[in-house]
């Protein structure tokens, strides 16, 4: 439902007369409920403000509980108190106007050159962290000169140095606010009521040349002599199951309000002495202000009998948990479902398999015209899965279709009514997880409505959402509008995210066993026979079979040329040399990550490019497919084995290690003898360690070449390692040679103990193993103190890792907000929503960044 | 029977905006959290990964590790001697760079400076050079006893105000640009050299001949500012990005970081991405509202008596509106005349 046109919303203050207006009733007893659990007349949870109790009726509209929207009532203050939010604004005005003669302290000539940086300076005024701000030079200005930015705080300092009114020429007093509410002038306390009278005289005129607008806010508003009290179902009481009332914060708070301004007004009219009503005054002054924000700076926090900090009216507002960010800026909707995810090869990457549970719940209107209503009526007919669960009238009344009810409603059923069905194949839902860090984390999928619990994805569709099949869960929205659903059939298909905005590349691709088997398929020494061709292409949907060879074998590059779209031509790299396809034939080469995967999955690139979105859909579909058969046909293990290393390696490896140790060690002793210059902005010992770190290092990069060079073909581990599948160098060199140097915070550990980081060295141990370089491998287990420098290590990456999600969270935050409302205007200009020109062109060429590898960068 | 798609063009209504915060946000998880790299060991030190975005994002005025790019004129780039000879005059070298020990005696306030002879001729100074830069400040008495020996007499007020004056004298500067810690001179492949600096104060290297002003580079873009205005600015911005994810192997587009640049310099000054700056200074009270600080913008609001036009995004999910992003921008118009027909028929009916 949209909301009715509004042109736009303006914030105003309230004034006391307006309060009394607005309330429905004056509000007198500081209680709620009387002893049988009903209302009391004048207390806080009156019938004119509204009700929340079922049976009641609103005394106000003679409405019931749902539909009575509540009513506003007013607690009249015996004594003015200040609205502490106001009180930054309060003291703005008490400064800048006479205290004489309530005029402003500046010509108007002057003020119209202050005007902005007045306006600003109360925005500014309240900023946390005013670090940040530099000072600005106090250079001397003077008043009515044109003012510049950043001179701010020198022009409101001048403006509080004013000593004599220009108009009256009364000498100026001093005047302070201490935080919150309490206003000196000259050192002598101000009653809110003489701020009241003070701020009363301020003429609108000068109140405009303030920036303020006298027909919303007229200052004296700030001071309050009525409050307003929301209505009841702003602040439900709750019933506990033992019968008892719980009130909300709010109420806990205006009873105490009410308290105090009750034994002000007994104590005023007693005649009390001064200093008692002045600090009940106080007091009130504390609960109002408490009332408003109960995390006021310098008001201790009310809390509740608990000792839980009450929640008030700024508390509802702010923050994460807040009205705004909470409720407004996201809502909890309907049609939805969320079960764990798990991964399907035969589902393209469109579809999304969900749980006949879940379609069964979740429905899509129906909209009946003269043109289906045959159609409407044989669906609503139905009593089995493909249902109508609910049927809406032209009124607009929901009703649930039942047993009882069906036959008639088969017969009203007509034109403009809309039925509510069950999902069924083919209908198109939105899929997301959380985190949703980019636009491809949402994506519009084709319902297919398959046994189990759980909801399949492809596993190429995977990688855009970050997701894998380790327990993630997944949300789906079933968009209701024809509107929306023909806008996710047509922009948001998976099958049309293939590139990512980003940069340009394609975000689906294959991954693992898929790579896996597509390179054992177009190994230039695959061949199949008949009845296996037969069976991986009928899995593929291709009827007609490629040329055999002289044995009447399918060699597994043709096998593969055939789910290639027709008539391509792709020249690319592989890990084991060149890739060539001409005219849909896979001629040379082998196809690895490259060209299907991760690595720039080139190829996929280009049939997206040149065929389109339909095309490149079917052919990750075929791709998996085939490639699975073809993994299965052959098979890989990974086994110990596959790590086991020969004498000449283990000989290299300590090589290695004696190497790296040994220039370690040159280094600690070109230090001893003062020879090493530090680097700039270090001392000489952290440049060494930085040295050292960096030296000690160096030997898994060393490690890696010798495993390069010795381990051959036939390793699966080193296999992997090569195609992109799975792995890479660096896990094999930890596997069999040694872990290499540990780092904590991007230092070799060096905390712990007196002068080492384990009792298990001596102090002052300048080996290097004593600092983290672990030369045990996993193979062989580490000895114990790697044990424990290992885990240094990897406690220190997981806190990292938890960390800069939190960062980066913030950064996305921030950097979505300041730029979210930027959009192309028609002219390929990008605007904000004031209008506000960004750029002229979008980029300066007005291409689609998701289009820029097409382009022919590359 | 390749179809080749035809059109490229960037779409009217696209949420640009967003889509740019998301392509730097996203990768943002896969950013290195450590802040200091040494870039090639021996050169310059730079900020990278995370902190060094958010420092970018920010507009924080002053970089953790300012660093310079200092080319020089096509006549002397390739001269080894004439770059030494430049890279004397920018690295700073203040006393304490040449000290080998002092005595300070700050009751007599004399101080006795002990140069070290080494360090001297690495920087190829002299102990008189230090002495005469030194007797420029008129308040102190200079002695120089022998090469590496200068006796310096100063009396303050208090014994305080000696010992300032005198850690003045050891951290004042004998030659070089102010702010420029380190200076070394790095080759291209072609032969020629640069100077590259930890520190940056452009608008001094700049005015030392020899040095190419065009081609000079400096990662701090408050001065870039400065110095060539806020155009040159806001391409340093989306540079200094750019050159950041590329050092983390990660590619994003440089039109989503133009525009985060021209998001913060299209005003014409450096405002920062965030409740300070970009966010913060939205012209919708709502916006703001929800995004921080949700108290003091609607007391100030209604100070003010602001309205919001509900024009933006925020503000109209707030309200529960169609957002005029995308399909959103698109509106369907009616003739009155048509209009008036459709209802006539829908009468008839």
């Amino acid at each position: 439902m949209q909301a009715e046109a509004i042109d736009y919303i303006q914030f105003t203050t309230i004034s006391p007369e307006l309060i009394r207006k607005m309330s429905v009733a004056k509000l007198i007893v500081p209680d709620t409920y009387n002893e049988d659990g009903y209302p009391i007349d004048g207390g806080l949870v009156d019938q004119r403000l509204g009700v929340i109790d079922p049976g009641l009726k609103c005394k106000t509209c003679g409405a019931r509980a749902k539909t009575c929207p509540g009513h506003f009532g007013h607690i009249e203050l015996v004594r003015p108190v200040i609205h502490s939010e106001f009180a930054k604004t309060i003291y703005l005005l008490l400064q800048s106007t006479c205290h004489q003669c309530h005029g402003l302290l500046l010509t108007e000539g002057q003020v119209k050159d202050l005007l902005p940086v007045i306006k600003s300076y109360v925005e500014k005024e309240d900023e946390e962290g005013a670090a940040q701000a530099p000072q600005p030079q106090a250079t001397d200005i003077t008043i009515g000169a044109t003012t510049e930015e950043g001179d701010r705080e020198t022009v409101i300092k001048k403006l509080k140095s004013i000593k004599k009114c220009p108009h009256c020429q009364a000498v100026q007093r001093k005047i302070k606010l201490e935080r919150p509410t309490s206003f000196y002038m000259d050192g002598n306390r101000m009653k809110p009521d003489e701020i009241r009278d003070w701020l009363t005289k301020i003429s609108d005129n000068d109140l405009r040349l303030l920036g303020i607008d006298p027909t919303a806010t007229r200052p004296e508003s700030f001071i309050l002599t009525a409050l307003l009290v929301p209505p009841v179902n702003v602040r439900p009481s709750i019933t506990l199951e033992s019968g008892e009332r719980s009130e909300d914060d709010l109420t806990h708070k205006l009873v105490d309000i009410m308290r105090i301004n009750q034994r002000l007004e007994q104590d005023i009219d007693a005649g009390a002495p001064q200093i008692i009503i002045d600090d009940l005054w106080e007091l009130l002054q504390y609960h109002v202000t408490s009332y408003f924000n109960n995390e006021t700076p310098g008001v201790p926090v009310a809390r509740h009998r608990s000792t839980r900090p009450l929640k008030t009216l700024a508390q509802r507002l702010k923050g994460k948990e807040g009205r705004l960010r909470y409720n407004l800026s996201g809502k909890r909707v309907n049609f939805s479902a969320r079960t764990v995810i798990s991964s399907d090869a035969s589902l393209t990457i469109n579809q999304v398999g969900i749980a006949k549970k879940i379609a069964e719940n979740l429905t899509v209107p129906f909209y009946v015209t003269l043109w289906n209503v045959d159609a409407a009526k044989e669906m609503l007919a139905r009593t089995e899965y493909p249902q109508v669960i609910n049927i809406i009238s032209k009124e607009g009344l929901r009703k649930r279709v039942t047993e009882v009810n069906r036959d008639e409603l088969i017969k009203t059923v007509a034109p403009g009514y809309v039925l509510e069905r069950q999902l069924i194949n083919g209908d198109i839902a939105l899929f997301n997880r959380q985190p949703t860090l980019h636009r491809v984390s949402i994506m519009a999928h084709i319902i297919k409505v398959l046994p189990g619990r759980t909801m399949r994805l492809h596993v190429s569709a995977a990688f855009p959402y970050n997701a894998d099949y380790d327990g993630d869960e997944m949300n789906l929205h079933v968009p209701q509008s024809l509107e929306a659903q023909a806008e996710a059939r047509y922009l948001m298909q998976p099958r049309d995210q293939i590139l990512s905005p980003r940069d340009g590349k394609p975000v689906m691709f294959t991954e693992e066993d898929e790579i896996l088997g597509a390179y054992f398929l177009t190994q230039d020494d695959a061949f199949y026979n008949k009845e296996e061709a037969c069976m991986m292409l009928a899995a593929v949907n291709v009827n007609e079979l490629p040329k055999p060879n002289k044995q009447g074998l399918y060699s597994g590059k043709s096998l593969f040329s055939m789910i290639l779209p027709e008539g391509i031509d792709y020249e690319g790299k592989s890990h084991s040399g060149k890739v060539i396809i001409k005219d849909g034939e896979l001629v040379e080469g082998e196809i690895d990550g490259t060209a299907i995967g991760i690595e720039g999955a080139h190829l996929i690139l280009k049939i997206f490019n040149e065929y389109g979105s339909e095309e490149t859909e079917k052919f990750i579909l075929n791709v998996t497919k085939l490639s699975l058969l073809a993994v299965e046909k052959q098979g890989l293990t990974v086994s110990i084995r596959d790590y086991h290393t020969s004498e000449t390696v283990n000989k290299e490896r300590e090589r290695i290690i004696e190497l790296v140790e040994q220039k370690a060690k040159g280094l600690a002793q070109k230090y001893k003898e003062g020879k090493l210059e530090g680097l700039p902005g270090f001392t000489k010992k952290e440049t060494l360690e930085m040295l050292v770190m960096a030296q000690l290092e160096e030997a898994r990069t060393l490690a890696v070449d010798v495993l390069r060079k010795h381990f051959g073909v036939g390793n699966s581990a080193f296999l992997m390692a090569r195609l992109k599948t799975r792995g890479n160098v660096v896990n094999a060199v930890q596997i069999s040679l040694f872990l290499g140097q540990q780092s904590v915070r991007a230092q070799r550990p060096s905390r712990g103990y007196y002068r080492r980081v384990l009792p298990y060295f001596k102090r002052n141990d300048k080996n290097p193993e004593a600092k983290g370089f672990v030369r045990s491998c996993f193979l062989d287990g580490l000895e114990l103190t790697d044990f424990y420098m290992h885990a240094m290590g990897s406690r220190d990456s997981s806190m990292n890792k938890s960390l800069i999600t939190a960062v980066s969270g913030y950064l996305q935050r921030r950097l979505i907000n300041a730029m979210q409302d930027f959009y192309i205007d028609r002219n390929l200009s990008v605007k904000d929503a004031s209008g506000a020109l960004i750029q002229t062109i979008y980029g300066g060429n007005g291409i689609d960044p998701m289009y820029e590898l097409v382009e022919g960068k590359e | 029977m390749a179809k080749e798609r035809k059109d490229f063009t960037i779409e009217p209504g696209e949420a640009v905006g967003t889509v740019a915060a998301q392509s730097i946000g996203e990768p943002g998880t896969q950013m290195v959290l450590r802040s200091f790299h040494a870039a090639g060991l021996t050169s310059v030190i730079t900020t990278k990964g995370l902190p060094r975005v958010m420092e970018i994002v920010d507009a924080r005025k002053k970089p953790k590790a300012p660093v310079m790019i200092v080319r020089l004129g096509k006549g002397i780039e390739k001269k080894y001697e004439k770059v030494r000879e430049l890279w004397r005059k920018i690295e700073e070298v203040r006393v304490k760079n040449v000290l080998e020990d002092f005595d300070e005696d700050l009751k007599a306030g004399t101080m006795v400076l002990r140069l070290s002879k080494e360090k001297l001729g690495f920087y190829e100074l002299t102990g008189r050079t230090i002495a005469s830069r030194l007797a420029k400040s008129k308040e102190l008495g200079i002695d120089q006893q022998d090469d590496v020996t200068i006796k310096i007499k100063y009396k303050g007020k208090t014994i305080d105000a000696t010992r300032k004056m005198f850690v003045n004298v050891i951290s004042s500067t004998v030659v070089g640009v102010k702010g420029i810690l380190k200076a070394s001179i790095q080759s291209e492949d072609d032969g020629s050299y640069y100077i590259a600096t930890s520190g940056s104060n452009m608008e001094e290297v700049m005015k030392i001949e020899g040095v190419d002003k065009d081609r000079i580079y400096c990662n701090d873009i408050f001065e870039v500012a400065k110095v060539y205005g806020i155009e040159a600015a806001r391409l340093a911005i989306a540079n200094e990005l750019e050159s950041v994810l590329e050092e983390e192997a990660l590619t994003v587009s440089f039109k989503h970081l133009s525009l985060v640049a021209d998001a913060m310099t299209h005003t014409g000054e450096i405002r920062s991405i965030g409740r300070h700056g970009v966010a913060g200074e939205k012209s919708s009270v709502f916006a703001r509202a929800a995004y921080e600080e949700t108290v003091k913008h609607f007391t100030n609001a209604s100070v003010f008596g602001e309205k919001d036009m509900l024009k933006g995004v925020s503000e109209n999910i707030l309200i529960g509106k169609q957002i005029k992003l995308g399909t959103g921008v698109v509106k369907l118009a009616v003739r009155k005349e048509d209009l008036k027909k459709i209802k006539a028929k829908e009468e008839s009916k």
